[in-house]
């Protein structure tokens, strides 16, 4: 039991003390048992108030220290850290959230506010009274991490990673690395094009000798915890052997002889593809591949090179990794048919489609045979969405239509753009081009939400209409010859992955970090970290920045070949538990298993997994399970505190 | 000769941004010096309200990394002190000269503000962005950090009454500029920003008019450690009921040598107004905007939600703004929607201030150059796949000295110029 407590009660600026009257709560507080000094403070956090903490806590041999302010999420580190510098052991130390969870929540009533928050202090120090000198674990890590996805953002954090020593195994899904950038041309807002960054991408990662990719690989399953993650990769074959060493006057002939054809998906369907592909010369890995779920394995192009090899098989590996980096990227939104005439009207296309046929088209922009004069480019189609579910901005999306506009324009001369927007937000730097396209003579209308554009047929002709706000909420009518549809970007589908890893998923359905401002690429499941438009749309430099801070932020988690981890873990009573499999069944972590000792079977905690969520404690019938941390003995002296 | 002092990085400028990349570099083990031209660290995020779009109090995210960064064992500061004449030798090997500023005040100081009592010299508070005043000494602001006072020789009379006062004997007259050589290995840029001057554009009256303000005079009203403890207006100390924001105040405009979009204004507007009408409830706000710029994770629904409490979105920028003689503003507008030039009354206005880049990088180099971009901010060399890479080899830029960014921005940018530094510390790729 502990019986010389420090109270600090914190103003939060006037956060807190606007509301709540921190006085009375500090008086109070000074009351009770075992308090031997209780004090408000303007900030708590502010490195004066810390150092006064610490000063008290040495002066007076305070043996526990109870601070009412913000969330723990927000400060339970800084005091903890106080805490130590003191020579107080950092479990004894208790966290009261009067702002959250009093000022702010009853601003309208701030009596009550002020009792609440008397009770919730008074329940800190009861727990403080019971609470134990505790130690972190340390456990062992690997200075290795695993990269998931090689587009620009994972390929970009592997070679960081890579330079700062830390071992790297960086997986893609597809048979090519370079993920969406790969698929474009010249990219705002240095003209550079996709695949030239990529390329560059792409052969510092060969030379790198602590670099490993894999093509077509996904993760199948994953054990162990942050420092110490087992994962086992999927391999799917190429059906090229791996010394293929490309000869395209070879590939051309197989995928001629090819009987496959279908819609492809590097195009947006726009062209079709062949079973055995390659999508450009440049694309890498420099090794063609083929598409099983279409191969028909009839063997015509295995009889024109040798290197073609339809038998290989799926392999699986493990690998042993200290950190994950999801770098798993976003899509273009697939509009709905009939959304704004899409797939119903044949004129309309996506800016993605549109990025493609411009590269397609040489001299004139030709679009299904009829040479395109007006092109109408209807924004936010997936974004802002007012009756759907996608609320949020999809941020690339206004610059980069513009900027295709731009090189449309640059490139057939003749075309008139016609923008649909809903407010342009080319943020920054990117002022410039809308500048430009302004001036190159493009058509700026926009609309509210309240009122969408419309697209439809009339007398044969495709129409944009518009009530206009720019030109007074006039209604415009536009004839046009293409419609393309500025989609935002969603998160790739990746279930999988999902399931396993258990990363959360915000209300956008991106992953979703813990704090933006605090710990932007960390998620709550330790040891993994999320990065890039996998997170929230973000266009290729806004990914790479993402993603070096990941790099950085996984290297000094793991580099140093340990590891703390929180001790409140759960523990449980071999002679009170009858193995009923409640517990492991609860647990979100798997960190429950099963073991058998002479006969006799019972639950052990994995301690590296468990969180310390207490999910398994309501569910055991024997009440065989423990929280270290927040024992019964402390929760039942809290709640006496809290109904006294 | 005194032996030169080595770090492993020279991080120039203790913004939130120099401060996240100092911490990340700290934290894998390498050596951090940070220079701050300031009093304290901080930078301007220390002094906002609460912050976009999580609306979490400014100080309660700022304090603690400042704290962390004051106590990390890699981490050396230097407060009110300068790198001049940096000089590249080699990879990994460059000197620069540090300059620290005399304060008056030696380390003693525990921030007691007794000498401020009686220090008869009254000024403009720069830290309340001139609302209120203070003394020739002070305790630069409330959660400063280091929290020590300075004495703003140019002001002082040299009375002599603080130096009587202090009980802990800390003023120090005799104090000169210090200067010393260090060698580091790498630098990371991370001046930050400069507000764009309102008086550039005559037209709406700052200076002139008492009741314009800008928007981090607005943002000082709203702190916890506010001046007023209460949003008055200045010219009669009336608390206002009719707001205007008047957005892209020298931004996005030519005009004034400003073409680009400074991407926070918007925001911080819209969160401001939020805030002001948990102030005063009674109050209507209105934002007078070309575009709401509304582009980041969180943003289009923060900026949905100020709709649905009632602040009034009207699209047209303000031309010119008049006063009367009861200290109200006239706001010339033209009302795009409707296609129409209207006026409007109004009895406080904001000018959404946007952002300029702080050139001092430009100079502080001896023997090569920062190069600038088209906007004079330090050009990134590499900006798709390297963002912190200028044309120095070793050189590294985070934050706002980029470009324009909010501060959820600015921190990933500071983290990639970091992991940028680490990877050319550790050799590069092998
Ligand atoms: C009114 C207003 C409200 C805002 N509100 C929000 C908000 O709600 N949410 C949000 O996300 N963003 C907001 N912002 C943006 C936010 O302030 C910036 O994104 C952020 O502060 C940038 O940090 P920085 O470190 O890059 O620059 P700074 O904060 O400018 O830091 C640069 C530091 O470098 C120092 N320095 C400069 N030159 C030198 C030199 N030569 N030698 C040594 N040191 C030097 C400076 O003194 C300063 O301490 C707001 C901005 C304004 C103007
Ligand atoms: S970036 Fe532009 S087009 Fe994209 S969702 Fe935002 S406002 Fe719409
Ligand atoms: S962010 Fe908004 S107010 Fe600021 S310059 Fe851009 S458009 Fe104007």
């Amino acid at each position: 039991m502990r019986n010389r407590i420090g109270v600090y009660i914190c103003y939060c600026g006037s956060n807190i003390s606007d509301y709540v009257d921190c006085e009375k709560v500090k008086d109070i507080a000074a009351e009770t048992t075992d308090v031997i000094l209780s004090k408000t403070t303007m900030f708590a956090c502010s490195d004066s108030a810390q150092n006064e903490m610490i000063e008290d806590i040495k002066n007076q041999k305070l043996d526990a220290i109870v601070v009412a302010s913000c969330s723990p999420k927000l400060h339970l580190n800084t005091f903890r850290n106080v805490a130590q510098r003191a020579g107080l052991n950092q479990y004894n130390y208790v966290q009261v959230n009067i702002r959250e969870q009093c000022s702010w929540a009853h601003s309208n009533t701030p009596p009550q506010a002020t009792e609440k928050a008397i009770k919730l202090v008074k329940a800190g120090i009861a727990r403080a009274k019971q609470s134990q000198e505790l130690t972190p674990m340390a456990i062992p890590s690997t200075n290795s991490v695993l990269v998931v996805g090689a587009g620009v953002a994972g390929m970009r954090a592997a070679i960081e990673l890579a330079k700062m020593g830390t071992e790297v195994f960086i997986i893609e899904r597809e048979y090519f690395v370079g993920g969406r950038a790969a698929q474009w041309n010249e990219l705002f807002t240095t003209n550079e094009t996709g695949r030239e960054v990529v390329s560059r991408l792409y052969n510092t990662i060969m030379e790198a000798n602590n670099i490993t990719l894999f093509t077509g690989a996904d993760i199948d399953s994953k054990t162990g915890s942050v420092g110490n993650f087992d994962v086992k990769l999927r391999i799917r074959p190429r059906h090229v052997k791996p010394d293929c060493k490309l000869d395209w006057g070879k590939f051309k002939k197989a995928v001629e002889v090819c009987p496959v054809e279908f819609d492809d998906p590097f195009n947006f369907g726009l062209t079709k593809q062949k079973a055995i592909y390659k999508n450009f010369p440049s694309e890498f890995p420099e090794i063609p591949t083929i598409d099983v779920e279409h191969c028909t394995k009839c063997g015509k192009c295995v009889d024109i090179c040798d290197k073609i090899d339809l038998d290989q098989k799926e392999e699986m590996l493990n690998i042993n990794v200290g950190a994950v980096l999801l770098t798993t990227g976003s899509s273009p939104y697939e509009p709905k048919t009939g959304e704004f005439g899409y797939k119903e009207i044949e004129n309309v296309v996506t800016l993605q489609q549109l990025k493609r046929l411009i590269e397609l088209n040489e001299y004139d922009l030709i679009f299904k045979g009829k040479k395109i004069k007006n092109i109408a480019y209807v924004y936010c189609v997936g974004s802002r969405q007012v009756d759907g579910e996608n609320k949020y901005c999809s941020r690339y999306c206004c610059t980069s239509a513009i900027h295709t506009a731009i090189m449309v324009k640059e490139k057939y001369k003749t075309i008139n753009n016609f923008h649909f927007t809903r407010g342009i937000r080319t943020y920054g730097k990117q002022e410039a081009l809308y500048h430009k396209a302004s001036k190159q003579g493009d058509i700026f209308l926009q609309s509210f939400e309240d009122s969408p554009t419309e697209v439809y047929k009339e007398n044969g002709h495709t129409v944009v209409k518009i009530k206009d706000i720019l030109t007074a909420d006039k209604e415009l009518e536009v004839n046009t010859d293409l419609v393309v549809l500025v989609t935002g970007m969603i998160p790739r589908k990746n279930d999988s992955i999902n399931n396993i890893l258990k990363v959360p998923i915000g209300r956008d359905k991106f992953y979703n970090e813990i704090h933006p401002k605090l710990r932007p690429v960390e998620t709550v499941i330790d040891g993994v970290l999320i990065a890039g438009a996998c997170q929230a749309p973000l266009n290729i430099t806004e990914s790479v920045k993402s993603s070096l801070s990941a790099a950085v932020k996984v290297n000094s988690l793991i580099s140093k070949g340990k590891i703390e981890l929180e001790p409140t873990l759960a523990q449980i009573d071999k002679l009170l538990c009858n193995w009923c499999d409640k517990c492991a069944d609860v647990c979100p972590y798997s960190a429950i298993v099963k073991e058998v000792k002479n006969g006799k079977m019972f639950a052990v905690v994995h301690e590296a997994n468990c969180k310390g969520c207490g999910m398994c404690l309501p569910v055991c019938p024997s009440n065989a399970i423990q929280l270290i941390g927040y024992t019964d003995i402390e929760i039942e002296s809290m709640i006496e505190a809290l109904i006294d | 000769m005194v032996e030169s002092k080595e770090y492993d990085v020279l991080v120039i400028g203790g913004g939130i941004a120099g401060e996240e990349a100092a911490l990340n570099l700290a934290n894998i083990g390498y050596k951090v010096i940070l220079v701050e031209k300031d009093l304290s660290i901080g930078g301007k995020m220390i002094h906002l309200s609460k912050v976009f779009p999580t609306l979490d109090c400014g100080a309660c995210i700022t304090t603690p990394k400042v704290s962390e960064t004051a106590r990390h064992p890699n981490i050396e500061i230097f407060t009110f002190s300068e790198v001049q004449d940096i000089e590249k030798h080699a990879e990994n090997d460059f000197s620069a000269t540090l300059i620290e500023n005399p304060r008056y005040v030696t380390d003693d100081c525990t921030g007691c503000q007794i000498c401020e009592e009686k220090c008869p010299v009254v000024v403009e508070d720069q830290y309340q962005w001139n609302l209120v005043g203070r003394k020739a000494v002070y305790v630069p602001f409330s959660i400063a950090n280091p929290r020590i006072a300075v004495i703003d020789i140019e002001n002082c009379s040299l009375c002599g009454l603080c130096e009587k006062v202090c009980p802990a004997n800390a003023i120090d007259f005799s104090q000169v500029e210090k200067k010393s050589t260090i060698k580091i290995r790498s630098i990371i840029i991370a001046t930050g920003f400069e507000l764009f001057d309102p008086l550039l554009i005559p037209r709406y009256g700052y200076g002139k008019f008492k009741n314009v303000v800008t928007s981090m005079q607005m943002e000082r009203q709203l702190v916890p450690t506010r001046p007023f403890n209460n949003v008055l207006r200045p010219m009669d100390g009336k608390m206002p009921d009719n707001i205007a924001y008047v957005l892209c105040a020298g931004s996005r405009d030519e005009t004034v040598g400003n073409p680009i979009c400074s991407q926070v204004c918007c925001m911080y507007s819209v969160k401001q107004a939020q805030l002001l009408m948990g102030a005063l409830p009674m109050a209507d706000v209105t934002i007078y905007y070309i575009n709401i710029r509304a582009f980041g994770k969180g943003f289009c629904e923060f900026f949905q939600q100020a709709k649905g409490m009632g602040i009034e979105f009207i699209k047209g920028k303000a031309g010119l703004i008049k006063e009367k003689e009861n200290g109200n503003l006239i706001i010339l507008y033209e009302d795009i929607q409707q296609g129409n030039v209207k006026e409007a009354e109004h009895d406080l206005v904001v000018l959404s201030v946007g952002m300029l880049p702080n050139t001092d990088f430009t100079e502080i180099f001896k023997n090569s150059r920062v190069e600038q971009d088209l906007y004079n901010y330090v050009n990134k060399v590499d900006e798709l796949c390297c963002p912190a890479k200028t044309n120095i080899d070793g050189v590294f830029v985070a934050g706002t000295s980029t470009g324009p960014l909010d501060i959820p921005d600015s921190i990933l940018s500071a983290g990639a110029a970091s992991a940028e530094a680490a990877g050319y510390l550790n050799g590069g790729v092998k």
